[in-house]
């Protein structure tokens, strides 16, 4: 079974859209946070993570965004989440990180929040 | 991993010390699920507590000398209520415990500790935990699955 982590990129504009697939859990987490580093490396600051495709994210895929929201703060990069499912939503309220990493509703919103 | 019992009523798997192993198991949940009707939610919330739990066990869980790390897992729909257990042989550790997560400081202040275990118990209708003859013994219940 393949256990790699599995998101795309699309660059819309100066922001870069990511969409992992699946699941973002502790088993690939480590990789997630490789491959946002490695975006920052080629030099985006402006990331959007599209929750579209994603049907489960733990604490430990939930830490890779808290690290790299506060990475990209102090050089004005910024770190945008949308069109997450209910459930998914929930967990990021009672975190309370929906106060410190802008969520919302559709692409084009988090586009228009760059 | 080792799966025992009628998965038509109930599931209880034997975990050895992998985090590989967490796929497959979400991937049972959600057939359970599916076969009992759990809510998108119900499925959703119970894999996070499996992740959560069973990561902590993996990565944080001391072990004495001699003993192979074990986790079973047991998901049960009596009546109502779905019902997950989890055992470890893990040294003592009370996951229902305040974690005191923080969850209210500024971006850059934010750290994350304890949180994992602070949306499982926030997501569960009830939860239990004790220790008894070696192992750590967690139930988790959630009403209306």
């Amino acid at each position: 079974m393949n256990q790699k982590l599995q998101i795309t990129s699309e660059q819309v504009g100066d922001s870069l859209v990511l969409v992992p697939l699946d699941r973002v859990d502790s088993s690939v987490a480590r990789d997630f946070e490789d491959f946002l580093d490695a975006r920052m490396q080629e030099g985006h600051t402006k990331l959007i993570v599209d929750f579209s495709k994603l049907g489960f994210i733990s604490s430990a895929g939930m830490r890779v965004l808290l690290i790299n929201a506060k990475k990209l703060k102090p050089s004005g990069g910024r770190l945008v989440l949308c069109k997450m499912r209910a459930g998914i939503r929930e967990i990021f309220s009672i975190s309370g990180f929906d106060h410190i990493i802008k969520i919302c509703d559709s692409r084009e919103e988090a586009l228009a929040a760059m | 991993m080792r799966v025992s019992e009628h998965f038509s009523e109930r599931f209880n798997v034997t975990l050895q010390a992998r985090l590989r192993d967490l796929r497959n198991l979400a991937e049972m949940v959600e057939a359970f699920g599916r076969m009992h009707d759990f809510s998108q939610r119900t499925t959703f919330v119970i894999n996070l507590a499996l992740d959560e739990l069973i990561t902590n066990v993996l990565v944080h869980g001391q072990f004495e000398v001699d003993v192979e790390p074990l986790i079973e897992v047991e998901l049960a729909v009596p009546d109502e209520t779905a019902i997950l257990v989890i055992v470890s042989n893990d040294v003592r550790f009370d996951p229902t415990a305040d974690t005191n997560p923080d969850t209210d400081s500024d971006l850059l202040s934010r750290g994350i500790g304890g949180l994992g275990l602070h949306l499982v118990k926030s997501q569960a209708s009830r939860y239990s935990y004790e220790y008894t003859d070696g192992r750590n013994r967690l139930t988790l219940e959630y009403d209306k699955p």
